[in-house]
């Protein structure tokens, strides 16, 4: 197995390290998914078998202008790593003014991704920092549980608001309940709705339209006014925002009534699907 | 001055850090006399802004003096729980050790720093030799670091600050004084302890490294608050900073790190002997931090691994001093003297609380101690100059280990004591 990449491009880099602070905060371990074209972070609670409930992948060509690896064998040509997510964070954000940037998967001891980052410094004499992230290997035969997910056939898809504004209503939201009700419809219309003996909090959002129908069958049959509604847990939802430190170039929800949110971002070449399951 | 030797050093992490030699401050109980007097010690402008700077303090920049003042306090408070407020006609130097005693800080402001600066003390002439008293005031962190926390908020709205105290008063006070006329007063009571002080000749150390501190400060970005310990590895070509790598690396989320920095980043590069000294990266930031504010190089001075390393600013206006403990690096050998250890400790504890009580009891007692020798003989700021009057002093004392340090105070300590101790720390003294 082999792995080596190098960056030299200060917005590639920039990128890259502002997706890997989301995956931080997304995901406390998370899986590091290495192709020849792509790169995935995956979460998936395998103990659960709930499924994958994210799956963030960048296309390599964009972000590396060096790029090699080699898989277990050929027909597997891939490379699952487990890591935590903090780890590699933290590492990029040290390379705020590089040179060059250099990621490669070593054995030192046990596997490890070796970040080396070239420092621009005043001097002549550049810097050069080193950070051994150890990882875990996966083995081929776990590799059926992390792959890419069948999006769900949604009720009802909608674009999301600014999703600062969602955080900060979910977040006082948590105070009260850990029970939120999502609900959307093909209006463009999105509610959040806490519900307690005391006291019910509904935040509606409107005009946020609705992107085309995957088929026409599908939104013909719906009434646009119906609400399809799913009950999750606010903790799930707030982690999923508070990872959104940028606004993403686009945001889609999609709602399958009282069985799954996905929530599809695209944070300009970066695609990240998130799922949140209902409440049983 | 006998030498206690440290408890031995267990590996773990800071909890149980290298132990440090304490030199106890002699043989018979010492009684200081304290009829002291201090009368406004510290007055000291503040400007408002700092395009009307018009500083009496010479031509130092209109950079906020009453936020270094708060910034050392700070980073003091990264060391101990404890201050000591020290002055003396060198100036006042605020002094902290750490309660392992692996740390041990000074900031030293120079009386020009201050608008105005005056104390008093009463000299009693006994034997040969006259013996100078100190303010023995020790001051808890948690009283006085929210009076200068808020370094920004002092800036805009203090115009002045003052801060005096009398020993018979058991208090002192700070008194800033505000735009629009308010004055604001903090009382704050203090222990009556004598302060320590730490012997180390950074001058005689064979490796000196003269650094900027942003330069520290992006080095130190590094490493995450989660390591405890942090190496420099120096050779005449390079120098390596990298997280310790003793701890069995295992895969539960430690990060090794490294970074190499060329000798042309420094301003002074000296490398006499290769080395690789580890230490405890906490107490460093607490110094950088403060280096930071004062804009001016940090020189790092420091051997092998076990001796002390003293990371030091010198600056017109005031001069900080940080010595850190550094682990050894051989194996251990055999367990140290417990009984040995806690006798002295013992002693230690039974003469802090003799002075104590002398102190409070009999004020006119003076007994001319070998300590109070050293306090007069022994240099505020550790400079090769005073070394032989230091050596002299404490051979006099009759301590077995130091005598045969035989004015060269860099020596390794003779191997019985360091049999047992994994490093040979800092050597302190009562003043």
């Amino acid at each position: 197995m082999k792995f080596r990449a190098k960056i030299v491009d200060a917005a590639c880099l920039n990128h890259f390290t502002r997706v890997s602070a989301m995956i931080a905060k997304l995901a406390k371990t998370c899986t590091l998914r290495i192709s020849p074209e792509k790169l995935n972070f995956v979460l998936s609670d395998r103990a659960a078998s709930a499924g994958v409930s994210m799956w963030c992948e960048l296309e390599q060509e964009n972000f590396f202008s060096e790029f090699q690896m080699e898989g277990i064998s050929a027909e597997n040509n891939a490379i699952y790593l487990d890591l935590t997510a903090e780890n590699l964070s933290r590492a990029l954000k040290t390379a705020q003014n590089a040179r060059a940037l250099k990621i490669k998967l070593t054995n030192k001891h046990f596997p490890c991704l070796t970040v080396s980052i070239e420092l621009l410094s005043v001097s002549s004499s550049s810097r050069v920092v080193t950070h051994d992230i150890p990882v875990k290997v996966i083995p081929r035969k776990l590799w059926k549980d992390l792959q890419e997910p069948t999006i769900p056939d949604s009720d009802v898809s909608i674009y999301l608001p600014a999703l600062k504004t969602m955080k900060s209503i979910v977040e006082k939201m948590k105070n009260i309940s850990n029970h939120l009700i999502m609900e959307a419809n093909l209006s463009g219309e999105l509610n959040l709705k806490i519900e307690t003996e005391l006291v019910c909090v509904t935040t509606h959002f409107k005009d946020l339209g609705n992107p085309p129908p995957a088929s026409e069958d599908a939104s013909q049959e719906r009434p646009p006014e119906q609400m399809a509604e799913v009950h999750i847990d606010i903790r799930k939802l707030l982690q999923f925002l508070a990872g959104q430190q940028v606004n993403p170039t686009r945001a889609v929800c999609n709602l399958v009534s009282n069985k799954i949110i996905h929530f599809d971002l695209l944070h300009e070449d970066v695609s990240l699907q998130y799922f949140i399951p209902a409440l049983s | 001055m006998e030498a206690i030797s440290p408890l031995p050093f267990m590996r773990k992490c800071w909890r149980h850090p290298p132990k440090l030699l304490v030199a106890s401050a002699g043989r018979e109980p010492v009684c200081f006399y304290l009829c002291l007097v201090f009368t406004v010690f510290s007055v000291r402008e503040m400007k408002l802004h700092h395009r009307s700077g018009d500083w009496e303090c010479g031509p130092q920049t209109p950079n906020d003096l009453g936020l270094l003042f708060g910034k050392a306090i700070q980073a003091l408070s990264r060391i101990s729980d404890e201050l000591w407020l020290d002055p003396s006609e060198k100036g006042l130097a605020l002094r902290s050790v750490n309660s392992c005693r692996s740390a041990y800080g000074c900031v030293l402001f120079s009386p020009v720093f201050f608008q105005h600066y005056q104390w008093s003390t009463s000299v009693k002439v006994n034997d040969n030799d006259s013996t100078m008293s100190n303010l023995n005031c020790k001051l808890g962190m948690k009283s006085i670091l929210p009076i200068f926390r808020c370094p920004n908020s002092l800036e805009r709205t203090v115009e002045k600050c003052k801060i005096f105290t009398r020993s018979d008063k058991c208090k002192v006070v700070i008194q800033f004084f505000c735009r629009h006329g308010i004055r604001r007063t903090h009382n704050v009571c203090f222990q009556e302890s004598q302060p320590l002080q730490v012997i180390f000749e950074k001058n005689m150390c064979s490796n000196t490294l003269v650094i900027q501190p942003r330069v520290l400060a992006e080095a130190l970005v590094l490493f995450t608050s989660s390591q405890e310990e942090v190496t420099l590895a120096v050779t005449p070509l390079s120098v390596c900073l990298k997280s310790s790598s003793d701890e069995p690396m295992d895969l539960t989320n430690s990060v090794y790190s490294e970074m190499f920095v060329g000798p042309d980043e420094f301003d002074f590069f000296q490398i006499g002997v290769d080395t690789e000294i580890t230490f405890c990266f906490k107490e460093l930031k607490g110094m950088l931090i403060f280096s930071e504010a004062t804009h001016a190089p940090i020189a790092i001075h420091f051997d092998f691994p076990g001796k002390p390393m003293a990371l030091s600013i010198d600056d017109m206006l005031l001069e900080a001093n940080f010595i850190l403990a550094t682990l050894a690096d051989e194996p251990s050998r055999a367990s140290s003297p417990q009984s040995l250890c806690l006798s002295q400790n013992q002693k230690r504890s039974d003469l802090m609380h003799s002075t104590h009580n002398n102190s409070k009891a009999d004020k006119n007692v003076t007994s001319k101690a070998p300590g109070c020798i050293l306090s007069k003989a022994a240099p505020k700021r550790l400079y090769p100059s005073e070394t032989l009057t230091n050596i002299s002093a404490l051979e006099t004392c009759g301590s077995p280990t130091m005598k045969r340090a035989n004015g060269d105070i860099s020596e390794v300590p003779e191997s019985s004591v360091s049999d047992t101790d994994r490093c040979q720390g800092l050597r302190i003294c009562r003043r």
